[in-house]
This record gives C-alpha cells, structure tokens and sequence, in this order.
C-alpha cells in the first residue's frame, strides 16, 4: 500500500479454541478442535446440530443491566476489542480521539436478539418484544458500543459483506489510516450465529457439513475429497491498527505491518465465487503491497470445506503463485474453529499475525482423504513449528461476491 | 407485600442493586435504569398486578417512589381486584 503505514500494535479474540490469543495459538498448534454437538434449544430439530461455540460467557464480563442492552455479538466484540486496546497498551485518554475510530465488519449482526424477536412475536403471539430489540439487533451496535466505551470520535463504520466483512472492516480501516483521515483504529470482526434460526437458515441453503457420526470435532474438512460443508462458529476478533509514527513515536510493540489489502468482486452468481476473482484479489493485496507473489510465506485459506469453494481457492492461489503454489503452505484454520461468517476474516487475520510472530503454520485438520482437485499443501493434520515466515496472506471470499486479501509482513521486515 | 416492596424486589433482582439504593427517592437515571429499561420493567409490572400498561408509561417517571404511584394509580383504576384480566393475552409468555 502507498502512503503511510500501518502497524499492527494489538490483537484481541474470543473464539472458539480460546479467549486470548495465547490459548487459540496453542490450540490450532495442536491441531484441536472446537467444533462440537451443540447444546441451543431446538439443536433436535437440526439434521446438522453442530458448531464451534465459543466458551465465552457474557455475564462473566458485564453486569446484568448491561448485559440486557448486548446482544452476544457485541459482547464478544467489546472483550475482544479491549483486549487489542489492553495488548497495544494504548491510553485513549490521551490521544486526540477525533482521530481515532472503529471498523467492524458483521454478516448478521444481533442474530440472537432478532431470533427472540421473532420467537416472541410469532410463536408466543405475544406483543412483548424487548425495549432494547431494535438497539441490539442492528448490525453496527457492536461497533457503536466500542466507540462508545472508548470515546473514538472519529469514524465508526460497520461493514456487512458476509463471510468476507471481517477482513473488509480491517483493510479499509488501514486505508483510513493511510489517507491521514485517522491515526488509531480498531478493526475486526463479531459473528454470534448459533442460534436455531440462523442454523436452520444455513442448513436450508445445502451448504452445511454432516456431522462426522464417529466425532463431530472433525465434520468440517477443507481441501479433503470427503468434505460435506463448512460449520459455523462464533467470536471476535480485533487488532489495534496504528499509523506507523504514531507506534514508534510512544514505543508500541508491533506485531506486523498491515501491507497489503485487495478488494474485488465475483459477479457471476450470488454465491458461485470464480478463481479469476479470487486470483484478482489476491493479485490487487500483492499489488497494494509491493511484494512479488514469491515473498508470501503462508496462506491462511479462506477454505470453508464447501465443495466448490475449496476447489476454485486452489484453482486461483495456482493462478497467482504458479509453480511455487505447491511449495506455499496454505492451511484453512476453519477446520478447527469453524466459519465465524463476519468475524472470520478477522480471526483469520490475527491467527496469520500470531503464527508469524511464533514462526508457526497452523495445519489444515480432518485432511487425510486428498481431493485430486486439491492437490496444494494444505499442511495436513499437523502443525509446523521453527518456520521463518517474513510475509503471510489471508484469504476471505463471500456470498454475494466480496473477495478481501489482506497481507501483513513481520515487524522488520522492511524498515 | 406492597407495591413499593415488589418493585424494590425487582429493580433489585434485574439491575444489580442493593436494597439501600433502591429508596423511594432514588432516582430511575442513577440506578442506570434509563427509559427503555423501564419500559422492560412494565412487564413484569404487569404480570404482578394482572395489568397490561405498556402503551401508557408516562415520560415524567423519575424516581422509584413517582413508579410506585403509577402503579397504583392503574391499580386503583381496574374495574375489579386483581385476577384474571389484561394479562391474559400474554398467557403464553
């Protein structure tokens, strides 16, 4: 990207496989899952009753009044925004707030809420909907709540473009900070879906995993020949993104430079994604940063473990890394911690940070039955440690076509 | 129990208080019980006192004590004691 750059000073995430970044590294490290039966009212009622829930418990985190106003979307979204704000050590007290704001990217929103709406409404018949539906349910409450506990007054936008929203929250975040509009901003993603509204939605559209009848830990299985569909799964995750003086300036550890972001869109079908456009996209996050297809260490796949998305993700990573495509470890973490739809491209850009910092690659787990339409190393079933990683890429494709690329380099890396 | 110890009992449940905060002179605002909460709040009023108020919540409630009035009042004003009446259409809940 042109113009000024952009630090990464904070990572923050409640996922399924941990509440802090510490415990969702080792997790992944050692390949274990966090996809399970899930225990919602009506789950007898889904053909497909499984998911990765994240442990996180809202009243261990806000009082009772509080709570009411929150809908599990924004409250996993404030925790794991404070932990970015408390990992970067920043002190918005003393920074011009004007040039601080919040980028959150959502598929659903307050998906809960909007259920027990429903549920009061229709299957009640009763007129009690909760004062606070309308307030918890909108799709950027989480980020109104961040910029609200913090007191950011500069820009505070939700960005909604389905599975890809989490990384579109944080790339134009990294744009605003590069325009000089803001100096701080925190970007991420938030997705509570586990409800059984949304899961019978999902179930409807033919694109959810059977669960595996020996373990359900092991139902969502990207670039694998048996892969049945991607599971969904619940969290949030934010990093705290600072323009590069501004870190230096009050001594910030950075955990990586945001350098690349590209942005395209598939228009062949609402849901039919084209390796032309993922290839372009990831093309346009190399472009943005400067960096030859050669200098990308690891690829976090968008790997949803759809048949089709697996299989078009690996026909485009070939497009752009050619012969090296087979020697670039590209692992989808989603095998473990399932789709968090808004938040994954979130999630899935702190775990490529984090395993940078670790020189670690996650592996692709439940990958034992190879596809010969998946012929890359996808880094099966174990995890590799002691690897030098300069530069990592994180893939997010979406329903309705928004293909975000995001690209971090090591701090160090380019001075 | 009375209509000031009821809805003492259930600020105190929902908002985390304790009994001395909850004084008929407490105001709604400090014990972080702000307008849609309240509105919250008339339902279990409702369900209490067999009432169905909510299209009626005055905008000037400002203390516990100004609820406890309000609440009576509607009291006063069924047209028989407490039983099976404007609740009813909530059963389900």
């Amino acid at each position: 990207m042109s113009g000024r750059r952009v630090a990464v000073t904070g990572l923050g995430v409640v996922a399924p496989l941990g509440d802090s970044v510490e415990e969702l590294c080792a997790n992944l490290l050692a390949g274990r899952s966090g996809i399970r039966r899930l225990d919602i009212p009506l789950a007898e009622a889904l053909r497909s009753p499984i998911g990765a829930s994240a442990g996180f418990r809202g009243d261990a985190h806000f009082p009772a009044p509080r709570l009411r106003m929150l809908d599990r979307v924004s409250q996993m979204a404030l925790v794991a925004a404070a932990q970015a704000v408390a990992d970067a050590n920043l002190n918005f007290g003393t920074e011009n707030r004007d040039r601080c704001g919040v980028s959150v990217g959502s598929g659903m929103g307050g998906a809960e809420t909007t259920d027990e709406g429903y549920h009061i409404i229709y299957a009640e018949r009763s007129d009690r909907v909760k004062p606070y539906t309308v307030l918890a349910s909108m799709t950027n409450a989480a980020a109104s709540w961040i910029g609200i506990d913090y007191g950011m007054t500069g820009p505070n936008l939700t960005y909604s473009t389905a599975c890809s929203s989490g990384a579109v929250a944080v790339g134009e975040a990294a744009r605003r900070i590069q325009s000089g509009d803001v100096d701080v901003m925190l970007a991420g993603g938030a997705e509570a879906p586990l409800t059984f509204g949304v899961l019978r939605a999902w179930e409807a559209m033919r694109t959810v995993a059977s669960p595996d009848p020996q373990d359900p830990s092991a139902s969502c299985r990207p670039f694998a020949r048996n892969r049945t569909g991607l599971v969904l799964g619940e969290g949030a995750a934010f990093v705290a993104l600072e323009e590069w003086n501004h870190a230096m300036a009050r001594g910030a550890r950075i955990h990586a430079e945001l350098t690349g972001y590209g942005l395209t869109t598939d228009t062949a079908h609402i849901t039919r994604p084209t390796a032309a456009g993922q290839a372009a996209a990831m093309r346009a996050a190399l472009n943005s940063a400067g960096l030859d297809p050669g200098a990308v260490d690891y690829v976090n796949a968008h790997g949803t473990a759809t048949l089709q998305n697996d299989a078009v993700e690996t026909a485009a990573i070939k497009e752009v890394f050619g012969a090296r495509a087979y020697a670039l470890p590209v692992s989808s973490t989603k095998s473990m911690h399932g789709h968090l739809l808004g938040a994954a491209g979130a999630l899935e850009f702190v775990i490529a940070i984090a395993s940078m910092e670790r020189g670690i690659v996650p592996p692709t787990m439940h990958l034992d039955l190879r596809d010969p339409d998946c012929d890359l190393d996808y880094v099966p079933e174990r995890a590799r440690t002691g690897v030098n990683l300069k530069a990592v890429m994180s893939n997010s494709f979406a329903f309705g076509g928004t293909n975000a690329v995001l690209i971090a380099e090591a701090f160090g890396a380019r001075r | 129990m009375n209509t000031l110890e009821t809805l003492q009992d259930i600020l105190i449940g929902e908002f985390s208080l304790t009994r001395e905060r909850v004084a008929p002179d407490a105001e709604l605002a400090a014990l972080g019980v702000d307008s849609l909460d309240l509105l919250e709040l008339m339902f279990k009023i409702e369900d209490r006192y067999k009432l169905a108020i909510r299209d009626d919540v005055p905008h000037d409630l400002t203390t516990v004590a100004d609820v406890v009035r309000f609440i009576d009042r509607l009291v006063a004003a069924q047209p028989q004691a407490p039983g099976p009446g404007g609740a009813d259409r909530h059963a389900a809940t």
